[in-house]
């Protein structure tokens, strides 16, 4: 019940400030007569109604004995894995490409469990060396030099 | 007679055949990385066949494609990541599958399944370019519309049990693809001032980060299933009892697969999600879907390569380019200063010959390579789970960032995945997310040109014959998937009692 109260109060949050910025948006000598706006505010509209039943169904249900919630802890744990990805997106213009996702691979197995040794520095450096010739040599992507530019 | 003759000279010409082989290799690889599209991957070959023979350069770019749509199913199997927009539907059983140690039976449902809609598609390539070529040029504004309106009244099937959190998600996906250039006034909408967002939101963005990205979070969190598959590391071709199983939603991938095809913008996509949700409401086991299907797996696998053929119809018919992967095709036509459209029968009837039979090798090229390859691949799933889990995230970033050169796509891939934690947190449905993100652009943009043709005026909606008869089929099948829903939830809420 918790959990769909909670989702009930995002979603009208979400609604309002997705339709006052819908309501910002400037006026075009272009625009039809919808309007840029006008397709975001039916959907703010309809996302607010939805949350409210969401809401209503929730409070009017019997609560349903369900498993234990993962704690704060474990929320956090999880979201450790897109701070992982948030590192290797600020590094990885300065370090070069090919370091930073040697590192981001070397942190991402030691935060799944992996023990620190050499199997895992090289395969890191091996991965790390594959999705390189994959991208910059087979694919031609220019990825960000770093160190190596 | 003769058009067997030209087909038959093309295969023995000498490089038709590697050429497709290459291009479905080459299209496998593509499709598989999360992020490298079909008609990316397309359009890296294209300056290579610049020196080769019309045909031969033809075929080859054609196989890429195959091969791409095909090889996006391999990781949605395997590691929970879409490659190509159009594997999303697969993902839901065939993940689910190789969590229960079964990731050999999806592969091998898969590579058949495409290889059926393979075929099925080179047939109508074949057999009905004409007549459904001028099918796809009736198609205006309002029908489109509608057609998308269509792709989204499978919300309900696809809601999981609860409709108000899949109708919430799907509100939530249209909402994000509403971010970017209005498509009528060019009014930036939801840019937060950044140049970066002003082209939108890719789909693909979103559905790696729902599904490759939130799986990765949620594995850090719970317990290990690294060595799940280990009793089934090999590839498993279906035996007689599962072929039987499979022949309905096969049929069922193959005629929507069919109309999505030839339809010019549609794609693989809507024919995936729609052959899903309607291979689940004729299954006789509905239940299994979502638990590790076979039908499943099959039917979006089917829809998804029928459309590699049926999508060149209005191509070779019209010579109207219905996708990005037919824009490439169209390029590599006129490199080689051939003009598709109805005088390419006349003119160059060797290179569409030609092209019907290296799509045909490119199909068996599909299933021989598919072969070869996919127990490798299940063996190096197979790794230890942390090893498994940092190769997975160093890839998604690395293709994501790959599409457009671009860090800030792989901070909002990394912000997809946050948003996907959250949404399971919640129990709000995932796939409905992705169907809005998918069609809400295609829905608006037609919504609001069909409004600009008629001045406002929406009875056009159902003057127009195809708008018309897909608006019905929408609501037919949103109430059946409706009356499935509420039956399922209602048994569910009995069986708790």
């Amino acid at each position: 019940m918790r959990r769909d109260l909670a989702c009930a109060a995002l979603g009208l949050a979400l609604a309002a400030g997705y339709y006052a910025a819908a309501d910002a948006l400037p006026r075009s000598l272009l625009a039809d007569g919808v309007g840029a706006d006008g397709v975001p505010k039916l959907l703010a509209a309809a996302l607010a109604v939805l949350s409210v039943a969401i809401g209503a169904r929730s409070l009017l249900d019997a609560p349903v004995a369900g498993g234990v919630a993962p704690g704060l802890a474990r929320h956090l744990r999880a979201l450790g894995v897109a701070v992982l990805g948030a590192a290797f997106v600020l590094l990885a213009p300065a370090l070069g490409y090919p370091l930073a996702l040697a590192l981001l691979v070397l942190a991402a197995a030691l935060y799944y469990g992996a023990a620190l040794g050499w199997p895992l520095v090289i395969s890191a450096i091996g991965a790390a060396a594959a999705l390189w010739l994959v991208f910059a040599r087979g694919l031609g992507v220019a990825l960000p030099a770093g160190v190596f530019g | 007679m003769a058009e067997l003759a030209l087909a038959w000279k093309a295969l023995t010409s000498g490089w038709t055949v590697p050429a497709a082989f290459l291009g479905v290799a080459w299209g496998i690889v593509g499709g598989a990385l999360p992020g490298i599209s079909p008609s990316i991957a397309m359009a890296l070959l294209l300056p290579f066949t610049y020196g080769m023979e019309p045909v031969v350069a033809i075929v080859m770019l054609a196989a890429v494609y195959v091969g791409a749509e095909y090889g996006g199913s391999i990781p949605a199997i395997l590691i929970r990541t879409p490659g190509t927009n159009a594997a999303a539907a697969t993902v839901i059983d065939g993940f689910e599958m190789h969590r229960q140690g079964r990731g050999g039976e999806a592969l091998g449902i898969s590579l058949v399944s495409g290889l059926v809609g393979g075929l099925v598609g080179l047939a109508v390539l074949v057999l009905a370019t004409g007549p459904l070529a001028r099918f796809a040029l009736a198609f205006t504004p309002p029908a489109y519309f509608a057609l998308g309106v269509l792709g989204l009244s499978v919300i309900a099937g696809l809601s999981g049990g609860s409709l108000l959190k899949g109708l919430l998600a799907g509100i939530l996906g249209f909402m994000i693809a509403t971010i970017g250039t209005d498509p009528v006034s060019g009014v930036a909408r939801f840019t937060f001032g950044s140049p970066d967002l002003l082209g939108g939101i890719r789909p693909i963005i979103v559905m790696v980060g729902l599904f490759a990205v939130t799986e990765l979070m949620v594995q850090a969190i719970e317990p290990a299933w690294a060595k799940a598959d280990a009793r089934d590391a090999r590839l498993r071709l279906p035996d007689w009892a599962t072929w039987k199983r499979l022949v309905r939603p096969q049929a069922i991938g193959a005629a929507v697969g069919t109309f999505e095809g030839v339809t010019p913008g549609a794609g693989g996509t809507i024919a995936a999600f729609l052959s899903y949700n309607e291979a689940k409401r004729w299954s006789k086991h509905p239940e299994e879907f979502g638990k590790g299907s076979v039908e499943g797996v099959a039917a979006p696998e089917c829809a998804n390569n029928v459309v590699t053929g049926a999508a060149l119809v209005p191509l070779l018919g019209l010579g109207i380019p219905g996708s990005n992967s037919a824009a490439i095709l169209l390029g590599g036509f006129l490199l080689h200063g051939l003009a598709p459209g109805p005088m390419l029968f006349e003119k160059s009837p060797d290179v569409v010959y030609g092209l019907y039979a290296g799509l045909f090798v490119a199909n068996v090229a599909m299933l021989l390579l598919g072969l070869v390859i996919l127990t490798p691949c299940l063996w190096l799933v197979n790794r230890p789970k942390p090893y498994l889990m940092a190769f997975i995230l160093a890839l998604v970033v690395s293709g994501i960032y790959a599409m457009q050169a671009s860090l800030f796509d792989v901070g909002l891939v990394l912000a997809a995945g946050v948003l996907g934690y959250g949404l399971r947190y919640l129990g709000i449905p995932q796939l409905p997310l992705v169907l809005g993100v998918v069609l809400g652009f295609m829905v608006e943009s037609n919504y609001r040109r069909a409004l600009v043709l008629s001045a406002g005026d929406h009875s056009i909606f159902v003057q127009d014959p195809i708008s018309l008869g897909l608006l019905a089929a929408a609501a037919a099948v949103a109430a059946l998937s409706l009356r499935g829903e509420l039956g399922r939830a209602r048994r569910e809420g009995a069986a708790r009692r």
